[in-house]
Formats: C-alpha cells, structure tokens, sequence
C-alpha cells in the first residue's frame, strides 16, 4: 500500500482514483459494456462523477483528523473482534434504526424539526438513490413485451411488472414523490430559519441556508418537469430539463463542502454504543478523586490520546490527567486552584482548607508566622527592639 | 466585542440567580448551562460559579471526532452543531474545566457559550446580569485591568507579597473576549 501510494500526488488523490474507477467498473458491469447507457443522464453522469471525488477528499482530509482518526481506529479495531460481535450488531442495528431510519433524537428536540427532517433526509435519499441507479445504469427498465417492463439490477433481471401496474407507476413516480417530500421539508426549514430568532443568532447564509435554497431549486425545477409534460403537453420541457440538471450538478458539488456533508459521516454515531457505551448512561470508569463513576476506560484512553498527539499538556504533578477525574471535580480543582485553597501538601485527596489566609475567621485566631513571611534574621532584629527604648536626642 | 466576562469566586454567595437566568436565556431549553458548586461541603459553605473560558484553542473542539464544535469570530466557542453532533461526549472528558454538559434525550452537547446573541452587542450575558454580588460580571477591559490591581494591592495590604513563583496566585480568575488591539 505504501509502494502504491508512492505513485500518486497524495494519498488522497490515491483514494479519489479508486473511487472513479469502482464507480466506472460498476457502470460497466450493469450496462453490459457500456450498452444501455442512458446518454440523456450524460450531465449527471459527470456531474456525480465530480461529485464522487469530492467525497472522497472531504472524507479523507476529516478521517485524517486527530480526533476522527482514534474513534474510527477503535470502531474498526472493534467491529472486527470476535468477542464483540453480538454488540456490535446490535449497537449497528440499533443505530440505524433509531438515528438514520427513524431520526427518534431529532424528533425529541422538537415535533416540527423531526418532520421536517425526515421529510429532507428520506426525499434526498430516495432521490439520490434512484437518480444515481438510473445514471450509472445500475438499474434500469427494459421493455419484454408492449404491457410489460422487466427491472434490470446489474445486468441481472428482476421482477417483472405491467406497464400500468401499481408498482410500475410508483417507479415511474419515485422522484416525484422525493420531491414532494424535500419541498414540505425544506419549506419547513426556510420557514423556521426566517421566523426563529433563536436559530438566527447563529446561523450562516452559506452553511445554512444555502443548501436550503439549492435544494429548493432542484426540487422546484424537478417538479416542474413534471407539471410541464403531464399538464402543459411537453411546454419548454427541453429548457426546464437543463436548467434542472444545472441546479442537480450544482448540489453535487456543494454536497461535499457544505451542511449536507453531515450525511456521510453519521455513520461514525455507531462508534458510541460499539466502543464506548455498552448501555446508554451507564458509565463504567471511576474518577480518582471522589470515586464516582463518570466514564469509560476506552474513551479516556481516546481522549488522552487525541490531547497527548495534539500537544495539550493537561498533566498534573502526581502524573494523573485532567480527565482521569469527572467534570464536577475538575471544576472544583480549577476554583481550588484559583483561590489558592488546594490541599495541604502530602494528601491530595484530603480535606481542603479552605481559609487562604487572607481573611482570617473570628477576632480570636491569629496568623501563624509564616503568614507573614518574614525573614529569620528580621524576625530577630523585630524581636530585639523591645529590651531597650529607643533614645530620642 | 470588547467586554470581558470577570469572575469572583470568593464572592459568590450561592444563590443560584446565575442559573436560573441560564434557563432563561433562548434556546437554552430551560436547561443551564453553568455551574455554582460547593467548594468541599463538608469545610464550609463557600459555592463558586463556573463557566466555560472560551479557550482559544479549546480542547473540546479538539477531540471532537465530527468536527462540530465551532468558534466564532468574536472567539466565543460555541456549543457543538447538532448536524455534526455524534453524541460520544468526547468534549465533557477532554475539556480540563469540566464545563460541556450532555444531552442524552436529544443527543446532543451544549455548553456555555457566553450568550452570545446577547454579549456579541456589548449586553451582559444572563448570567452576569442578575448576579447580586458581583462574582459574575460583564465589564471593560480597563475595568478588569484596575480590579485586578486593586486586588493585588489589597493582597499587599494584608501582607502578602507576590513574588515571581507565586505572583499568578494573586491575579483573580478573568477570562473572556478581548481583541488584541485594545
């Protein structure tokens, strides 16, 4: 691998490479040598192409972070010991379940946000699945006889289906009914981004609404094509169809670099329950100095780690970290520390003291001398000073 | 924004405004996102606040796997985004103040970010507004700069001398947003 890294600019462009070639190969494979390629897709094609290159770079310059690198270096580690594989599938299992297909913690934050992003998350995704499909030829729909199409998946022949069935004409409708879906999602977004003082105090034009906006115009031109040729007999649909695939291949290239670049990299949520939480809130590792549990071994063995490669020097004097204790005692270190009332040398887990000296409690209790901090032969001199008067001439 | 977020310990009287202000605060869910603790129960009944520093190179971000906690430009770190999110929690562990706290229901990390819609106009942040005793306070930098001397001047006059092992010891806790220029 490192031989064959040599040959590329970079070990990125390495990746993008394979990249297009497996896409290509698969292409070649469904469309029995390049046969049935659907020449009107051309735009797409290339534009997915593009796409597909950026993925890889964004995918791979976030895998080369610190921080990415060790959670995914333990996931994989992980997915692939034995010992672990009944957890492993049901932490996939239930991750999948619960945060892609049914988005259960969006919904919890409100009932209005979990619509409207199951409504943009399962419209883009039937959408880029069958527009995808249909570009590279990974499936596609040939004609047996006048009443009956045939489904072809990688050049193996599927279910056959009549030409005005239900199942063909929900085919025929797939990406309209994705549209459909992203419109009254995205409506919903741009709706809550105008109105929501508290969601614009942060927001950006490019990061948030930007998508919004680009996925309003493939949506607005897609459904407009159909409008055009179920309606207006066909009226401009030559123009409505390129400027379609304009706003297509535009998100294309904004997908990698923007908000949407958050999809991809979801998956990586499986790594909670698969490495560092058997069973949700139920922590394992104890913190040194009030004992209570508040983490695991695995993910402060992480954490150190990312600290330690990125130089943040978090180590204290009796060789602990900061994140060998829980938060609420590393908060009460930082005050500790802050108002000079760490404990006395010898015990660090003893109690504290909390009189700084500074201000001293009751009228009866005096400093002790080294409060003060003055020097023994001063002190002597000081002590002196009562055995005889001072002569004034 | 050229306010500084001044912090008092010794004057905190454990009233808990700070917090209740916290849950206020838009978008904050009526959960806090700040801290008064006690500093060891058992000695005395002394609490202390606690909010995030705003590091300049926060470790939190830092072993984020997802990349999803951002600063901005102002320099205030924000809590993580929720697209990016993953839930590992990650920041509550790396972060040496303890300061990020967890959602579990809606998986998500929020932390003290200085209300930012508040104090990115010069208006004190929840917190800072409704402390009765001044151990939180949204001041100028000149202000800062005159308290902590004061403080220190006020260590001499107790008897106490800074020297150049210790003489951080006599600085009180500040922290905040501050341009270089100022």
């Amino acid at each position: 691998m490192f031989k064959l890294e040599k040959s590329f600019y970079s070990k990125t462009s390495m990746y993008s490479f394979f990249a297009i070639v497996i896409l290509f190969f698969l292409m070649w494979v469904s469309t029995s040598q390049f046969l049935h390629i659907d020449m009107a897709l051309l735009g797409y094609m290339i534009g997915t192409g593009v796409f597909a290159i950026g993925l890889v770079i964004r995918f791979s310059f976030w895998i080369y972070r610190a921080a990415t690198n060790k959670v995914a270096t333990r996931s994989v580690k992980n997915l692939f010991t034995k010992e672990r594989m009944k957890r492993n599938a049901k932490s996939i299992t239930k991750t999948l379940i619960d945060n892609i297909l049914l988005q259960k913690f969006i919904f919890k934050r409100g009932l209005y946000r979990g619509i409207q992003h199951i409504m943009i998350s399962w419209g883009c995704i039937i959408s880029f699945a069958f527009t995808f499909g249909l570009t590279f030829g990974w499936f596609r729909f040939d004609l047996v006889d006048p009443e009956t199409y045939q489904m072809v998946a990688f050049n193996i022949p599927l279910i056959t289906m009549a030409a005005h069935g239900w199942l063909a004409e929900i085919f025929y409708n797939m990406l309209n009914i994705g549209a459909v879906m992203v419109l009254i999602g995205v409506s919903m977004a741009l709706f809550r981004r105008i109105r929501d003082y508290d969601v614009k105090v942060t927001q950006r034009f490019e990061f948030d609404l930007l998508p919004l906006y680009i996925l309003l115009a493939v949506t607005g031109t897609g459904l407009a094509l159909t409008v055009s040729y179920k309606f207006l007999d066909g009226w401009m649909h030559p123009h409505i169809s390129l400027v379609h695939q304009i706003t297509v291949v535009v998100m294309l290239m904004y997908f990698p670099f923007g908000k949407l670049f958050h999809v991809p990299i979801r998956p990586l949520a499986t790594a909670v329950p698969m490495s560092y939480q058997e069973t949700l809130k139920v922590d394992t590792k104890t913190c040194k100095s009030c004992a209570q549990p508040y983490s695991n071994d695995d993910q402060i063995a992480d954490v150190q780690a990312i600290l330690k490669q990125q130089s943040f020097d978090l180590q204290l004097a009796d060789g602990t970290y900061l994140s060998d204790y829980c938060p609420a005692c590393r908060r009460r270190m930082r005050a500790l520390k802050q108002m000079n009332l760490e404990a006395p040398k010898g015990n660090p887990y003893g109690p504290v003291n909390t009189n700084n000296g500074i201000h001293i409690s009751g009228f009866g209790k005096k400093r002790t001398d080294d409060f003060y901090g003055i020097e023994e032969d001063v002190k002597k001199d000081l002590g002196e000073e009562k055995e005889y008067e001072p002569v004034s001439r | 924004m050229n306010k500084i977020m001044y912090l008092e310990f010794e004057r905190c009287i454990g009233c808990r405004a700070c917090q209740a202000a916290c849950r206020e605060c838009g978008d904050h869910d009526a959960k806090e996102r700040n801290y008064v603790e006690y500093v060891d129960f058992t000695e005395s009944r002394q609490t202390f606040p606690m909010l995030c520093m705003q590091c300049k190179d926060p470790a939190c971000a830092r072993v984020c796997p997802a990349n999803a906690i951002q600063i901005t430009e102002e320099g205030v770190v924000l809590s993580a985004m929720e697209e990016k999110c993953i839930g590992c929690r990650n920041c509550t562990f790396g972060c040496p103040f303890g300061i990020p706290k967890f959602d579990f229901e809606k998986n998500k990390m929020y932390k003290c970010d200085m209300c930012y819609d508040r104090t990115r106009d010069d208006i004190p942040p929840m917190c800072a507004s409704v402390c009765p005793s001044e151990a939180i306070r949204f001041i100028d930098f000149d202000e800062m700069q005159q308290l902590r001397r004061r403080r220190t001047q006020m260590n001499l006059v107790e008897g106490k001398k800074p020297q150049e092992g210790n003489k951080w010891d006599y600085v009180p806790e500040f922290f905040g947003v501050y341009t270089d220029s100022q």
